[in-house]
């Protein structure tokens, strides 16, 4: 009886949180509230338990690089960066395009999705602004590239932070398994970037002069912030690749780095701290008591063991399934919930195939598609949300439909090439 | 100033006479609202900018001359907020003293109130700096 009411809590507070007929923070607190109501989550469950509570390294891995990143924003890097990059394109506005889309993803592959895309989204539009393109190819292609991007490490996306955290694979995992696929499909997406777009962005040689008139050194604010931060952000990744090694968790090597950057920045904590966000943190701990009480009535378990016997040792058509699911649903619904809610499952099918060829593909295959199907509609990712609303204030409104339209043709190209690369690395090639 | 008075003129009219606000007109002359000259300001700077301080540091002095160029074929009504957002218009009576303009100021946050007639048109306006101006020397008529 526990059992059912816990799973239909669980779903309740699922539909709202992906139809956020509340906000998704109410939602997940309300759940988490539930579970204790119910009796199945105590103090023990919720707060200390490995399996069943709250995953702390997650949640500090994710408030250490919301701080770096609020200290690295106030150098101005972002934006001298992309002006200066937007200048060496000689205002050629495809080019431009090309060149943020690849900026992007790099900084999506160190960043938060969302931080990467509200540094580039503004001074796209004033890159925009000066050679007279329309902003739209521009948004619509960079929140692709961070999305894809994101894919590419263990602190790019959350999913994959909570993927790392349960599967207890490292940086140097992502990168070696995801980094190649993500490089490859970035320049697929400027690809696609051309076939969609290349109509609308017209060269207009007279409007160069006011983008070479831009002088992108002003945007540097502070020089030896700078120098610190780019010090402190270098050691941190060094520390992320050699984390295993030294038997250190990501979290740890963020706070690390976070602590030692607020120390050296001399920043008051309003200003280091003014990135970080706080209901992103209370949702991921509502979001881990509602599935650690799943995992605590056993519902997981079950599930896993069905779809250990359906699977057997069929992990490619194990990994095709997760893949293609995992995409369709991070299309229409937050893959936050979608990989929190599927990570203990897949950790319970990988621990039954005892180190089988193959079982491991899964974890790349519910990452691979848990980030790409975010690109599929206006909804499907919280970057896709963040540009679009910062194109309506800005006078360009991008409608939900005018970006599914070139999000499905994405998220669908990006995908079945993840599948491919999945099944030919890890199975056919093997 | 009329709600449909074009956004250009408005502006001009604010900065040749070094103005701190206008008083806003339905189109058949009724007060509507104070249009503060931040509020032109804050329409010319665009909304990217404002989100990115940063990047106004990245453009030379002459953008400032184009800044003019996002007020075209728009009107007074366009640089107001949104309806909701809209505050009333600062009144006070003719005989109105300087503490209670002081005070209509303060609450409203407004750098100028109009002053009415007994029939309920606009006399007149003060503003924050003639208010000053009345408090620190005690001379002259409260009204400009």
């Amino acid at each position: 009886m526990t059992t059912t009411l816990v799973i239909v809590a669980f779903a309740a507070a699922y539909v709202l949180i992906a139809t956020e007929r509340i906000h998704r923070v109410a939602a997940a607190l309300g759940g988490a509230a539930v579970m204790v109501l119910l009796g199945v989550v105590d103090a023990q469950v919720a707060f200390f338990s490995a399996d069943t509570g709250v995953d702390w390294n997650v949640i500090f891995l994710l408030l250490g690089m919301m701080v770096i990143v609020g200290v690295l924003r106030r150098t101005g890097v972002f934006e001298w960066a992309a002006i200066w990059s937007a200048k060496k394109a000689g205002g050629r506005p495809f080019l431009i395009l090309a060149v943020l889309v690849v900026l992007t993803a790099v900084a999506s592959a160190l960043l938060d999705n969302v931080t990467t895309v509200l540094l580039v989204a503004p001074v796209t539009l004033l890159v925009c602004e000066q050679i007279d393109a329309p902003p739209m190819p521009f948004l619509v292609a960079e929140v692709m590239a961070s999305n894809i991007g994101g894919t590419a490490t263990l602190i790019g996306d959350p999913p994959n932070i909570i993927i790392a955290s349960r599967s207890g694979l490292g940086f140097d995992d992502f990168l070696v398994n995801l980094a190649p696929i993500a490089s490859v499909l970035v320049v697929v997406l400027v690809g696609l970037c051309w076939l969609m777009f290349r109509s609308a962005l017209a060269f207009r040689p007279d409007r160069v002069r006011e983008l070479m008139a831009l002088d992108e050194r002003e945007a540097i604010t502070d020089v030896p912030l700078l120098v610190r931060s780019a010090v402190v952000l270098a050691a941190v990744l060094a520390g992320f690749m050699l984390h295993q090694l030294l038997d250190v968790e990501p979290s740890i090597v963020a706070l690390l780095g976070a602590g030692t950057l607020v120390a050296l920045s001399r920043l008051e904590p309003a200003d280091y701290l003014a990135d970080v966000e706080w209901s992103t943190l209370v949702f991921f701990m509502g979001l881990f008591v509602m599935v650690g009480a799943l995992v605590e009535v056993g519902a997981i378990a079950d599930l896993a063991q069905w779809a250990t016997s359906a699977i057997g040792d069929h992990y490619l058509l194990g990994s095709t399934v997760l893949l293609f699911a995992s995409g369709l649903f991070s299309g229409v619904i937050d893959n936050i919930p979608y990989v929190a809610t599927m990570a203990p499952l897949v950790q319970d099918v990988v621990r039954e195939g005892h180190g089988a060829p193959g079982a491991d593909a899964l974890w790349w295959a519910l990452a691979l598609g848990a980030d790409l199907g975010g690109n599929a509609t206006a909804v499907g990712a919280s970057a896709n949300v963040v540009v679009l609303g910062i194109a309506a204030r800005n006078g360009h409104p991008i409608s939900f439909w005018q970006f599914t339209r070139y999000g499905v043709l994405v998220a669908g190209t990006t995908v079945v090439l993840a599948w491919v690369y999945v099944a030919l690395r890890y199975f056919v090639l093997a | 100033m009329l709600l449909s008075t074009e956004a250009v003129t408005a502006a001009r009219m604010i900065g040749e006479g070094r103005l701190a606000g206008l008083i806003v007109c339905e189109d058949d002359g009724t007060p509507h609202t104070v249009l503060g000259g931040s509020q032109v300001v804050r329409f010319m700077i665009p909304e990217y900018v404002q989100e990115d301080p940063t990047l106004a540091r990245v453009y030379g002095e002459d953008a400032a001359a184009k800044l003019v160029d996002r007020l075209s074929t728009r009107t007074v009504r366009d640089l107001l907020p949104r309806r909701q957002d809209r505050t009333a218009l600062p009144v006070v009576d003719r005989d109105a003293t300087t503490v209670e303009i002081a005070a209509v100021m303060a609450r409203m946050h407004s750098p100028l109130v109009a002053v009415l007639d007994d029939e309920g048109r606009v006399s007149g306006a003060v503003t924050a700096s003639r208010l000053l101006e009345r408090i620190f020397t005690r001379d002259g008529d409260a009204s400009s």
